[in-house]
């Protein structure tokens, strides 16, 4: 063994922001199944589920099916569902372990929004082309839409990705946000949120009723596509990512 | 000698509770510091403070120099492992070794591998299916194979069998002989420990008790065994930490005697006990004191 083995200083390994926010990643990633195989895994029986439904149904009508009676389906949003899970787990436990180990909470936050990022891209982009394979196949061959059903069946595939990473980088940092409330405040912290929140909701409502905006959302719904609208989610995005970040500089890893 | 960590009137309130109060101590490079004290004493929340993970209400904290609170450089030279350390739910032991190998610089995976084998660590079995002596192993592991230049081992082997135990007192004893680094360990099993330790730490009610090289404590305090009378005459006027008397036999526990008054004692007639580590930090954190079997 050398001296600089045996001798372990700070010189040892050049360790940069960005390095260390790799290392975060890694991290992440010491276990891929969680993170990449599972989702997957589940997202495909459920469409293979659905897939089988639709077989019997189609054996079991005596006359013809009304058309696209096989497309309005929701079977991919239990992505988006998974994925807030993902997030709660990576701002209560991942968090515990990874600063408990020694990493900066700075380090962990920024490489796990890269991660959230790099997540939100490879479903979004994924289900989308699952979404084109789905309609080169004629709905896979019965008429189906499951990865791109109701209204987003005739958008384009490239309007697809950027709603499915939007929602997913909301589901993400959304996610985060409320956890770290968590970690924070305990119980206390998320019940104080939901009742803020279930305020400020009444509230809205309320100031679009007295000034008679009801119309006015209606149009600004009916208005934007579903390409827009999801660009709306991506400043909220960045400010649950900033609200998490600023909550989670002062947390304490449990344990 | 230099001090990788200086803490200076270190305190730590949540909300009425002090945790730690007014701390002030030093640990020296290369040095293995016994951080000893009774359940809820304050040693969890030292390591924490030491380490950034808790925020100090005031006072002040260098570890090698600067301040450990979110600081990248002095977190990547220091390992913090402890007995109820958090894994996420899915991961296996494997990917807690994994992940150690991405996070500390020093990590020697073959050393790791050979750690491995020795504790009988199922590495493929979830964190949270583990016992709590599998648990403490791969927490040993991480502590050893991090290499890290400070490592703070926070009850380091709950739930360890007496083997286990031993080979991590052999393993830490022959990796530090080869890779000098500064070690903090907080143990209940303060007899079994106390040959390693050359520092020793005592916390109680989250004060400082005690801040001693371990050799000096060892020779602080003895035991006399004798007649109630002869006893009773040479300890007083002198420290006791401990009284005990059954029939006409009594014995007395003293700090602070010389080699002319342990000569005097035996010329009195007395029996001189040595007074373990351990019995000597029971008594001192408020208990009452066990003489050991007399040896003249």
């Amino acid at each position: 063994m050398t001296a600089a083995a045996t001798l372990p200083g700070p010189a040892a390994a050049p360790h940069t922001s960005l390095h260390r926010m790799v290392t975060t990643m890694r991290v992440h990633a010491s276990n891929p199944w969680t993170i990449l195989a599972t989702p997957w895994l589940v997202l495909f029986a459920v469409f293979a589920l659905n897939y089988a439904i639709w077989q019997l149904v189609k054996m079991a009508a005596t006359g013809p099916l009304a058309p696209g009676a096989f497309t309005q389906n929701g079977g991919v949003s239990y992505v988006l569902v998974y994925m807030v899970v993902v997030a709660v787990q990576a701002m209560n436990q991942t968090f515990s372990f990874v600063v408990g180990l020694g990493a900066t909470r700075r380090d962990y936050f920024l490489g796990t929004s890269l991660v959230f990022g790099a997540l939100s891209l490879v479903f979004g982009a994924g289900i989308s082309l699952l979404a084109w394979v789905e309609r080169a196949t004629d709905g896979w061959g019965i008429g189906g839409a499951f990865f791109a059903p109701w209204g987003l069946r005739t958008l384009p595939i490239w309007q697809l990705v950027v709603i499915y990473t939007s929602l997913l980088l909301l589901m993400f940092f959304g996610g985060s946000a409320v956890a770290a409330l968590f970690v924070r405040w305990g119980a206390n912290g998320i019940i104080a949120f939901f009742i803020g929140l279930a305020l400020v909701i009444v509230a809205t409502l309320y100031g679009i009723t007295v000034t008679e905006s009801w119309q006015a959302v209606g149009d600004f719904f009916t208005r934007n596509s579903a390409v827009v609208l999801a660009a709306y989610t991506l400043p909220i995005s960045a400010a649950a990512g900033v609200l998490g970040w600023l909550l989670m500089r002062r947390a304490t890893p449990k344990g | 000698m230099t001090a990788v960590i200086e803490v200076s009137g270190l305190t730590r309130h949540y909300g009425k509770v002090k945790a730690v109060q007014d701390v002030s101590f030093q640990v020296e490079e290369g040095s293995i510091c016994g951080l000893l004290g009774r359940n809820g004493a304050g040693k969890t929340t030292v390591m924490r403070l030491i380490t950034g993970q808790a925020f100090a209400s005031a006072g002040n904290i260098r570890v090698f120099g600067e301040n450990p609170v979110e600081n990248a450089e002095v977190l990547a030279r220091t390992c913090f492992v402890r007995e109820s350390q958090i894994y996420p739910d899915s991961f296996r032991g494997k990917h807690v070794l994994r992940a150690a190998a991405h996070l500390f610089p020093n990590w020697d995976a073959d050393y790791a591998a050979r750690l491995v084998d020795e504790f009988r660590v199922p590495l493929d079995r979830r964190m949270k299916k583990m016992s709590r002596g599998q648990r403490s192993a791969v927490g040993v592991i991480v502590g050893l194979a991090s290499r890290a230049e400070l490592t703070l081992l926070d009850e380091p082997y709950a739930g360890l069998d007496a083997v286990a135990r031993q080979l991590f007192y052999d393993h830490l004893l022959a990796d530090y002989s080869e890779n000098p680094r500064t070690i903090i360990l907080s143990t209940h099993l303060i007899d079994e420990a106390s040959k390693l330790l050359n520092h020793v730490l005592v916390v109680d009610g989250g004060e400082l008790l005690i801040d001693a090289e371990a050799e000096d404590l060892r020779g602080t305090a003895v035991t006399l065994v004798g007649g109630h009378s002869a006893v009773e005459q040479f300890a007083a006027g002198r420290e006791t930490l401990g009284w005990d008397s059954v029939g006409g036999i009594s014995s007395v526990t003293l700090t602070g005697l010389s080699d002319a008054d342990k000569a005097a004692a035996l010329a009195a007639g007395l029996e001189l006990a040595p007074v373990s580590l351990q019995q000597l930090i029971v008594s001192r954190t408020r208990g009452t004191i066990q003489p050991e079997e007399a040896t003249s």
